[in-house]
């Protein structure tokens, strides 16, 4: 019976399957609230679903130079490091195995995508590819020092390292939110800056480098790194909220599942909001923006928590 | 850092009509750029002399999608007044309404290009969801949302009635909230303000140098409008303001062409509240006598220059036409220096090319 | 007072008009699945009263795109074609004809692979009775 449960822990719930199908629901949320946003009607349900069933049709080719092997293993490198990352991650549900340093172990590896990005940019060579590749790496210095800063500031308030812990202290006392919403802000921020979300996605800029480090990729490859993208916002959001809204629902309990689907489903909706009210910045003013405002807030708010 | 050549090409997301632009980069920065044109050259100036004067209409209009009417309507008039006829004073009030409709109607495309070329969608989608209201006009008048097919040689060939005036204010008063709206917006958002200021500047003596003409000059600080300076299609009889700016960057255009629009709105209402009685065209003639003739007409990019030759016969001799996008393309890869790549689908889309009349 | 409000409201200028624009109607439909009808002015496809057509060849002088042409046997008896990819249904067939007969509809033209369905025979006279 072990056995069988280990299965249906993995694969289906909360494991693959359903990681797929809340990824794939959330990516239509963002669709469909940026539509009505902007006056439209917006894709029906199953669109995530019809796309990502014909990209796999695709033809799958790339052009000539380009060095067939690391292609095919970054995107698959991406895609099994957010599938762990999400194995550390307590989905309202189980309790997943937690240990000293897991909140660093679960950075890390939600971090993995971006970088293997910049790699699929420089491996696949072409002029656009290695700009949006190069821009990307860009943002991967400074936003994900951000969204460490930020998110270090719930570490900090629980005195350790670990996701249980974090969640025991905001059980004790208050949830994190009433007291760090300038943290929330920032890691907020520093989270669009990893998703490469708009208006921080100029190394995907659709008007000057087309599709970015993913130019030259399609078919099944292609399919795995659409499908990378959307479970890193989930799981980045489930990491959000685990961390910061910890204390309004319990483990175990059919009630708190639905409280966490729906903490997920308004957080999707601030994402969508701010990707429809901004244009896109340049790069030097990501920059700019990023080392002389946020990082010096978040600083100063660690030091704050510290104090307190 | 190494140099790169990022082809804008004949095909990109960037650009509506294909041009080859050739942009060498150092890092982010442009170094030089390449312009080559003529993608969409399909020999009008030819194929209008193997068809006759009635034929031709149709031909002009389809030189370009989005100012389609004011070719047509300079073409029409050269041709009157090589005829010598006087077109009614309500088909000439019938002929500026539907140039105004279209300079609104080009304006806030271009807004949304812009828009949609700098990542503000929302923006994008606004500002075409409120040119639908001008195409739907357009629509019910003459027939077409972007080919009118409204002018003959003579006047014009649709007539408004109780209905059509009726719909135009209800709507144009929908369309003055909207592109209010709409201005408020780019003038206090910061992020548009942040990706278009100080980008793309254009002096003075650079706009007279390379002959400019249209909103880019205006923004500039030259004070030309054909509506104004040479009047035509009864223009000396409305009440207009022409706006002016002087920075000259991507932000003092996009205030200009919705300052602009703004205007346009204001003749529309005039139009309509002011429209004569009588018949809308006079009958003309096939066979033109010969000689020679110029007119000039203040399309949405600028001034566009019309020279027919006639002898006498049912064809033209030779027509030339002179559209404003050509000395707008010529500026362009001097504005892109030391710029980065960023800016420059913020310069491309601000200049408003239109790029199938400049090859005709 | 109005100056700071609008200082602060530039960092998220169009948030107000995109929580209005989620609670309203939206402005596009979701073709094909929801249908829909040019106004009645629209030009469209060229139809024809065969009564009326005298077969005088007004409309194929004047086509610009010459997507007419005029088969003459003899007098009153003559067959006359349309080449429906050809037609930019600028309607000056519609303006030239003098016996009312050519007109446009406001229905869309079809789409096809093949170019010979957009090959019509508008009027044909061919047969004497």
């Amino acid at each position: 019976m072990n056995q069988l449960n280990l299965f249906f822990r993995i694969f289906i719930f909360p494991g693959f399957l359903f990681l797929l199908v809340t990824a794939l629901f959330l990516h239509w949320l963002d669709r469909k609230l940026i539509a009505r946003f902007q006056g439209r009607v917006g894709p029906p349900w199953y669109q995530p679903l019809a796309d990502l069933v014909r990209l796999f049709a695709k033809e799958d080719i790339l052009p000539v130079g380009s060095n067939l092997f690391f292609a095919a293993l970054l995107p698959l490198i991406s895609f099994a490091s957010v599938l762990t990352a999400s194995f550390y991650l307590p989905i309202a549900i189980q309790s997943a195995p937690s240990f000293q340093g897991d909140f660093i172990v679960l950075l890390f590896l939600l971090s993995m995508p971006s970088l293997m990005y910049f790699l699929a940019g420089w491996v696949t060579r072409g002029v656009y590819s290695v700009i949006g590749g190069n821009r990307a790496l860009l943002q991967y210095f400074s936003y994900e020092v951000l969204f460490l800063l930020a998110m270090s500031g719930t570490a900090i308030a629980s005195g350790s390292w670990s996701l249980a812990d974090i969640r025991l202290e905001q059980i004790k006392e208050s949830p994190f939110i009433f007291l760090q919403i300038i943290g929330f802000l920032l890691s907020l921020a520093g989270l669009i800056g990893k998703l490469k979300r708009e208006p921080f996605d100029i190394p995907k800029a659709k008007s000057e480098v087309i599709a970015g480090a993913l130019t030259e990729f399609s078919g099944k490859k292609l399919a795995l790194w659409y499908l990378t993208i959307h479970l890193q916002t989930m799981v980045g959001l489930s990491f959000l909220i685990h961390c910061y809204f910890s204390g309004f629902w319990q483990m175990n309990t059919i009630s708190g599942f639905f409280i966490f689907l729906l903490l997920l489903i308004i957080l999707q909706g601030v994402l969508s909001a701010i990707s429809a009210i901004y244009a896109r910045l340049r790069i030097d003013q990501l920059i700019h923006l990023n080392w002389h405002i946020f990082i010096p807030i978040a600083l100063l708010h660690n030091i704050y928590i510290l104090l307190i | 850092m190494n140099n790169i050549t990022v082809p804008i090409g004949p095909q990109h997301p960037l650009l509506k009509e294909p041009l080859s632009f050739l942009v060498s980069l150092e890092g982010e920065k442009v170094t030089d750029s390449t312009l080559r044109l003529g993608y969409v050259h399909r020999g009008i100036e030819k194929l209008a002399e193997r068809r006759t004067y009635i034929q031709n209409v149709y031909l002009i209009e389809r030189i370009c999608g989005i100012c389609s009417h004011i070719h047509s309507t300079t073409y029409c008039q050269s041709v009157e007044a090589l005829l010598k006829l006087k077109v009614p004073k309500r088909g000439l009030y019938i002929r500026m309404l539907l140039c105004e409709l279209e300079r609104i109607h080009s304006h806030l495309l271009w807004l949304g290009v812009l828009s949609k070329n700098i990542g503000f969608n929302t923006l994008f989608m606004y500002a075409w969801r409120d040119r639908e209201i001008v195409l739907n006009i357009m629509e019910e008048i003459s027939g077409g949302r972007v080919s009118h097919s409204v002018n003959i040689i003579g006047g014009v060939r649709v007539d408004i009635n109780e209905k059509h005036l009726s719909l135009l204010q209800k709507s144009l008063q929908e369309l003055t909230i909207r592109v209010e709206e709409i201005l408020r917006s780019i003038e206090n958002d910061r992020s548009f303000r942040a990706r278009t200021r100080n980008i793309g500047n254009l002096s003075l003596e650079d706009i007279k140098r390379f002959c400019v003409v249209g909103p880019v000059a205006r923004a500039s600080g030259l004070d030309i409008d054909i509506r104004r300076d040479a009047p035509y299609a009864a223009y000396d009889e409305l009440d207009f303001e022409v706006p002016l700016m002087t920075e000259g960057d991507v932000w003092a255009r996009s205030i200009l062409r919705i300052l602009e629009t703004i205007q346009a709105i204001r003749l529309c209402t005039q139009i309509i509240h002011n429209l004569p009685d009588g018949p809308v065209s006079v009958t003309a003639p096939r066979r033109v006598p010969a000689g020679e003739v110029v007119s000039r007409a203040e399309a949405p990019r600028g001034e566009v220059f019309y020279y027919i030759r006639s002898d006498d016969s049912q064809k033209p001799a030779r027509l030339k036409i002179r559209t404003p996008t050509l000395t707008t393309l010529i500026t362009l890869p001097g504005q892109l220096k030391n710029m980065q790549l960023a800016d420059v689908s913020a310069v491309i889309a601000g200049v408003d090319l239109c790029i199938a009349c400049g090859d005709r | 007072m109005n100056k700071f409000i609008l200082k602060i409201r530039s960092f998220f200028y169009l948030l107000p008009n995109i929580t209005e624009a989620l609670f309203s109607k939206p402005e596009t439909i979701a073709y094909p699945a929801v249908s829909h009808r040019p106004s009645e002015s629209y030009r469209g496809s060229v139809r024809i009263i065969a009564v009326n057509c005298v077969g005088c060849g007004l409309c194929v002088r004047d086509c610009p795109a010459a997507a007419l042409s005029l088969e003459k046997v003899s007098k009153g008896c003559f067959r006359l074609d349309h080449y429906r990819d050809r037609c930019a249904s600028c309607g000056q067939c519609e303006m030239s004809c003098k016996f009312n007969s050519i007109y446009l509809d406001n229905s869309y033209k079809e789409a096809s692979a093949d170019r010979v369905d957009f090959f019509e025979v508008l009027v044909d006279k061919t047969k004497k009775k």
